[in-house]
């Protein structure tokens, strides 16, 4: 069942993997995309792939499935080199913006994309009758795919990446286009993947999910590893003493406008600091404010992600 | 063995496509033709009459054939590639140079059903008009077939090769010209300016669908020795093939974006 005890190569592998695309007049510069790009996923991992847009998350998983190819370096899934047509049975991918046969039926393409992996006609109805349940298409298992919104595209994507029933998957963006009810789907079914020993690594924007998902994730930035790790250990890095003080009642007046981040009712939170924790509780009691928790909070990977990027904003200072 | 099942399932749809995007309707078009000329031919005398038919059929035939295969053909590929429907497809188990093959099959096995939906149109219309169903007739639309896969093969050699749909379609539109009028090529030897040797690598570097054409042999009842059917099958494939190992050098190393 777990694919991850029994092999000890890793899922996916780069080592000093760099592209460059030509651009200008006649194509005649280069400009970097990646570069020396080198870091490992393990088997049975969900893995988030972040970055700011143009910082070549796209790229690397383009170069991955075998649709740019790198200028140098090397990179290997399930322990086969990129050439060797041996691991895409076993691979399944879903594109950024995904694009299909707009003639074609979910069940057609399906049947179609079942042909190339070669699986029998049985199989490859059950497999896409289960996925486009799973991905709540069933509605829509006959209408062309000309008549499909973005989101509807975008599970049909998910479900022909699922198809060959996959031990490593790679999402480019699964959760753009989606609706919260999709992405709650994404997220269910990237949690399924990872209870069955699959290999997840997705490139996303949506930090939140990024964070309630991934067991690790990569940080891009120009085409360069940021940072790769643990979320606990890259989140708890820089704000151990941050602390969230949830009160009841009382008078907030002397409390700083910055430090108060909810409000519910009677209840309200408060942001401080290790240092000015004793302050604020004076202060509340001054005010006659219950106090009901004090507990450390983490920073969010979104508050992280603003720091590193260097845009500011984000995040305690 | 597995590869084959693939190319042939990329043929599949793509025959598909092409029935679902209507390329077929240029079928009614040519019923209209054939019944029209039918009833306005029917007060000719008979010996025209019937040669009028055939050549108004085998001509249709080529001129619907050479658009399908010309301007789907360009699509083949580059239309996959700027629409990025190919992405998914490259990330299974299929080779670009099975998906080219595939390609290619499917728009052959689409010309085929047509033509031979045309060559069954253009048999009724001579029953119709109380003329013989000429075996013959097949000595000029199997050569019509040959010349449209290698439409077929230099449209995907362009569409694989360069960056743009437009473009592809140009490069397809002016080498099929030139192939269809070689002899223009040739003669551009009586204007000084331009090199013998050069015009000489033109003639011949361009397909030659001229030597596909014995339409008027076949009309007016001359023979067309089974030598001469044999070397224009050579011909087509010998240069669909070169075209097709080109087209698979070119598109095997590109990047897709
Ligand atoms: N086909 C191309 N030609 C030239 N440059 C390109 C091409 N594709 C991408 N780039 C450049 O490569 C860099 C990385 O792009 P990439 O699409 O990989 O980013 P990304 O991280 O996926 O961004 P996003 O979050 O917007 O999807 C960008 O600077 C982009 O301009
Ligand atoms: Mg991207």
């Amino acid at each position: 069942m777990n694919v991850s005890s029994s092999t000890p190569t890793p899922a996916l592998s780069f080592a000093h993997l760099s592209k460059s695309y030509a651009v200008g007049f006649l194509a005649r510069q280069r400009r970097a995309a990646l570069t020396d790009l080198t870091f490992d996923v393990a088997r049975g991992e969900v893995f988030g792939y972040l970055g700011a847009n143009g910082s070549g998350k796209t790229t690397t998983i383009k170069t991955l499935m075998g649709l740019v190819f790198a200028d140098s370096g090397e990179a290997r899934v399930l322990g086969l080199p990129l050439a060797d047509p041996a691991w895409k049975a076993r691979v399944g991918y879903l594109p950024e913006q995904p694009y299909f046969y707009d003639y074609l039926t979910p069940r057609e393409y399906l049947d179609y994309v079942g042909r190339l992996f070669g699986l029998s006609p049985s199989v490859r109805t059950e497999r896409a009758n289960a996925l486009i349940e799973e991905v709540g298409l069933q509605d829509s298992r006959d209408v062309a795919v000309r008549r499909f919104s973005k989101g509807m595209a975008q599970r049909l994507g998910l479900a022909q990446a699922l198809l060959n029933d996959p031990e490593l998957v790679v999402l480019d963006e699964p959760m753009s286009g989606l609706d919260p009810i999709g992405r709650s789907l994404v997220r269910g079914v990237i949690l399924r993947l990872k209870r069955e020993g699959r290999t997840v690594f997705f490139s996303t924007h949506i930090l939140p999910d990024a964070e309630t998902l991934c067991d690790r994730v990569a940080l891009l930035r120009e085409g360069r590893l940021v940072k790769v790790g643990r979320l606990d250990e890259i989140l708890e890095r820089d704000d151990r003493n941050l602390l969230e003080v949830l009160v009841s009642g009382g008078d907030l007046a002397g409390i700083p406008e910055a430090s108060r981040t909810g409000r519910m009712g009677e209840r309200a939170t408060l942001q401080v600091t290790e240092p000015e924790l004793l302050a604020t509780l004076e202060a509340l009691k001054r005010g006659g404010s219950r106090v009901l928790s004090v507990q450390p909070i983490r920073q969010s990977l979104e508050d992280y992600f603003m720091k590193e990027m260097g845009k500011g904003g984000g995040g305690p200072a | 063995m597995s590869g084959l099942k693939r190319i042939v399932a990329v043929a599949a749809n793509t025959f598909r496509e092409t029935v679902r995007e209507r390329v077929l309707y240029n079928l009614v078009f040519f019923a209209v033709l054939m019944t029209a000329s039918s009833l306005l031919l029917g007060n000719l005398s008979i010996r025209q009459d019937e040669k009028i038919v055939k050549d108004l059929g085998l001509a249709s035939m080529d001129i619907f054939g050479t658009f399908i295969a010309l301007f789907i053909g360009v699509g083949l590929i580059s239309k996959e590639i700027e629409r990025r429907s190919l992405y998914p497809l490259l990330a299974k188990p299929l080779t670009r140079s099975e998906f080219l093959l595939g390609k290619f099959a499917g728009l052959c096995f689409t010309l085929f059903v047509n033509i031979g939906l045309m060559s069954i149109g253009l048999i009724v219309t001579l029953l119709a008009t109380h003329h013989r169903a000429d075996p013959a007739l097949l000595k000029a639309i199997y050569p019509i077939f040959l010349g449209l896969i290698l439409v077929v093969a230099v449209a995907l050699f362009f569409s694989s090769v360069a960056s743009s749909s437009l473009l592809a379609t140009l490069w397809t539109i002016a080498v099929v010209v030139a192939g269809r009028f070689s002899d223009v090529i040739r003669n551009m030897r009586q204007v000084s300016e331009v090199p013998d040797w050069l015009v000489t690598a033109l003639y011949w570097a361009v397909p030659n669908f001229r030597n596909f054409d014995v339409k008027n042999a076949v009309v007016y009842g001359d023979p067309v020795p089974v030598v001469a059917l044999a070397w224009m099958t050579a011909y087509a494939i010998v240069y669909s093939a070169v075209l097709l190992g080109a087209a698979r050098l070119a598109f095997g190393s590109r990047d897709l974006h």
